[in-house]
């Protein structure tokens, strides 16, 4: 199990463009994936409850990747934050 | 027949006159019943059946955008397509379906009020404004479960005019292909997907408008003004034959207009008017370059403080700033600080005034909070460094608190050479003229300022007393009284005696009636919604500055509005 801090850096949070381009990829793995908020912990397989957590620019979770392609997901995932989505800013 | 009219907000202009067409709410008509626990299976794959259709139903019309529409529209397509596929109506509703014995449109409409009831927690107004999109979804899915062969009612009728609970993005282009005239919608907001389709598509739209489904009849006339955001009912032959010669202007106007977008904006004399365009925020930075505006006149940064608990910090606003100095490549920004208070609220605001247009607002709040003021001075400072960014300073009434405002610039200034900060030691300051007091006055502020800018919306509230939000007395709300246009004058000519730059921004300077009247005072500047721009540069390219001064003088010298009316008109319709 692989957990990760990420912090949203593009401008917009994560509406729903970017929700669904998480979910689409966390789809790809057979991997359990987690986003851990506070006191929420949902699928970042559902776009919709992505979406419902409201992630605002500059807020932290935590990404919890558990299952036999862990470490790819993981990477990929990160990637897909740090390059803000595609996103401008 | 009655005539009677209804408002909404509206979000797209245009006129359009047609008979109406009512769109039914699927999501009122779903009924409740039990299913015996052996149809469960059956019932689940109805359900599994009906998303399958959808789905097929969306990739569809998804290929038909790509064809022609742009990017952004398909996106939205996508997004649909994605929440489809999510649990929350993929796998909620079959185990709804299981654990009540009820029928899939039941459990569709269940799992959705969850769904909206966690949306309406949500703070984040984008975010929030996404409810509408899983509404739409669902409801997509509830007419496929019902049986509705077809999404949309095909009409070849072309004057038909839309009245719907809420239009989902998908819909409203397959409307747009069967040549609806407008929309109307009782719900959504400036910001929803309605509303950025429509003005995309430029469809005249009006959203918010309460009840219509109830107060408007299919086939009821209707007239939708998308600039006013009335809906007339019914209208009497006068009223349709003054509309009706409004939208064959409108027609013809918006063909010609779009002619002239890559014109430069100069006067048949060859004198240069600068056009800007006044913004909200960051997202209204793609229709400032498209409408080849020569800059941002006016930003209005209280849209970036309203509609939360939390002030932005200075990161967040540097952020801001910067971006738009960079999209905007070297053009000038006016950045305008903090005008919150009246109708305009903010976290800033910690007091109930029992007059908020002439209590601690704008200004006068940042004023009494030198923290929040400093902290957005910082910010704009810094993002000077990006572009050819301008203070502009709101409501300002008298010197002292003009010195005030400089003191506090120079403060931050400093807070940032001492932390190796860059920015433009140089930035350009100026004042909004939108107080009589200063109007009368405005040689002295012409003379402390770098630049003037009128704020006519304003400057008309206070030199005639009227509440901008009081109804009641909104027909004495007059741009044209002939005192606002003495003190529009005198500001212009205070400015230039001492050399200094000076705009119209507020609603005035949109309005294409009065463009001669302007330049005829010698106004070069004019900031305003980027739609409006096209259709004032059309009467600039028709202006001769020289022989408009004559013509404006005369206008200054009248004491009566509806004189000046007539004087205004027919210098329009001479050309």
């Amino acid at each position: 199990m692989i957990k990760t801090e990420i912090k949203i850096i593009n401008k917009l949070g994560l509406h729903a463009r970017p929700s669904s381009k998480l979910a689409e990829l966390c789809g790809k793995f057979s991997s359990n994936i987690l986003i851990i908020k506070g006191k929420e912990k949902i699928s970042a397989k559902n776009m919709m409850d992505i979406l419902m957590l409201a992630l605002g620019y500059q807020s932290k979770i935590i990404i919890q990747v558990d299952g036999i392609d862990e470490k790819e997901a993981t990477k990929q995932i990160k990637k897909m934050f740090t390059s803000r989505f595609g996103e401008a800013e | 027949m009655s005539t009677f009219n209804i408002h909404g907000i509206a979000v797209a202009s245009g006129i359009a006159i047609g008979k109406a067409h009512l769109v039914t709410n699927v999501l009122m008509e779903v009924q409740h019943y039990k299913i015996s626990k052996d149809s469960v299976d059956e019932e689940i794959s109805r359900l599994s059946q009906a998303i399958h259709t959808v789905k097929d139903d969306l990739i569809n019309i998804k290929k038909e955008l790509q064809k022609k529409a742009s990017n952004n529209f398909e996106s939205f397509i996508d997004v649909h397509l994605i929440m489809l596929e999510d649990e929350n109506f993929s796998l909620n509703p079959q185990q709804i379906i299981k654990k009540e014995q009820c029928n899939a449109e039941w459990a569709i409409k269940s799992q959705l009020d969850t769904l909206v009831s966690r949306f309406d927690d949500i703070d984040d107004t984008y975010i929030k404004e996404r409810k509408l999109d899983v509404t739409q979804v669902a409801e997509r899915i509830i007419k496929a479960l019902l049986g509705h062969k077809k999404q949309i009612i095909q009409t070849e009728n072309q004057l038909n005019i839309l009245i719907a609970h809420d239009i989902s993005p998908a819909d409203a282009l397959q409307f747009k292909k069967n040549s609806y005239a407008a929309f109307i919608t009782e719900h959504g907001g400036t910001n929803s997907h309605t509303a950025i389709l429509a003005r995309g598509l430029n469809i005249p739209s009006i959203v918010a408008v309460k009840n219509a489904r109830k107060l408007i009849k299919n086939n009821d006339t209707i007239i939708v003004d998308g600039d006013s955001g009335i809906v007339i009912v019914n209208p009497s032959d006068k009223i349709l034959l003054v509309y009706e010669y409004k939208k064959n202007q409108w027609e013809t106007e918006n063909k010609k207009l779009k002619k002239i977008i890559n014109i430069p904006s100069t006067t048949i004399d060859k004198q240069e008017i600068s056009l800007m365009a006044n913004i909200e925020d960051l997202s209204d930075v793609k229709s400032v370059l498209e409408s080849k505006a020569s800059g941002i006149g006016l930003f209005r940064t209280e849209f970036l403080f309203m509609n939360r608990e939390k002030l932005p910090d200075e990161e967040e606003q540097y952020n801001t700033y910067k971006s738009i100095a960079k999209s905007m490549k070297g053009k000038t920004v006016v950045i305008r600080t903090l005008d919150s208070g009246a109708d305009k609220t903010t976290a800033a605001d910690k007091t109930q005034a029992t007059n908020p247009a002439l209590g601690l607002r704008a200004i006068r709040l940042c004023l009494s909070q030198p923290h929040l003021f400093i902290t957005q001075l910082r910010a704009i400072l810094r993002s000077s460094a990006h572009g050819k960014i301008r203070i502009l300073i709101p409501m300002l009434s008298s010197l002292g608190e003009l010195k005030q405002v400089k003191l506090l610039i120079k403060r931050a200034k400093e807070s940032l050479v001492i932390e190796k900060i860059k920015f433009d030691n140089e930035i350009l300051v100026g004042g909004m003229i939108e107080i009589p007091a200063v109007a009368i006055n405005a040689e002295a502020f012409a003379a402390e300022l770098d630049f003037l800018s009128i704020g006519t919306n304003d400057l008309i509230q206070y030199t005639l007393a009227i509440d901008r939000t009081d109804d009641s007395v909104s027909h004495l709300y007059n741009s044209i009284h002939p005192a606002i246009l003495k003190l529009i004058s005198n500001t212009i000519d205070a400015a230039k005696k001492f050399n200094k730059d000076v705009a119209v921004c507020g609603e005035m300077a949109g309005d294409p009636k009065l463009t001669k009247l302007f330049i005829g005072m010698g106004l070069t500047n004019f900031s305003m919604h980027p739609s409006s721009i096209l259709s004032v540069k059309k009467q600039i390219l028709e202006s001769d500055a020289i022989k408009l001064k004559s013509f404006s003088k005369k206008v200054l010298k009248l004491n009566d509005s509806e004189k000046i009316e007539t004087l205004i008109n027919t210098i329009n319709q001479k050309s």
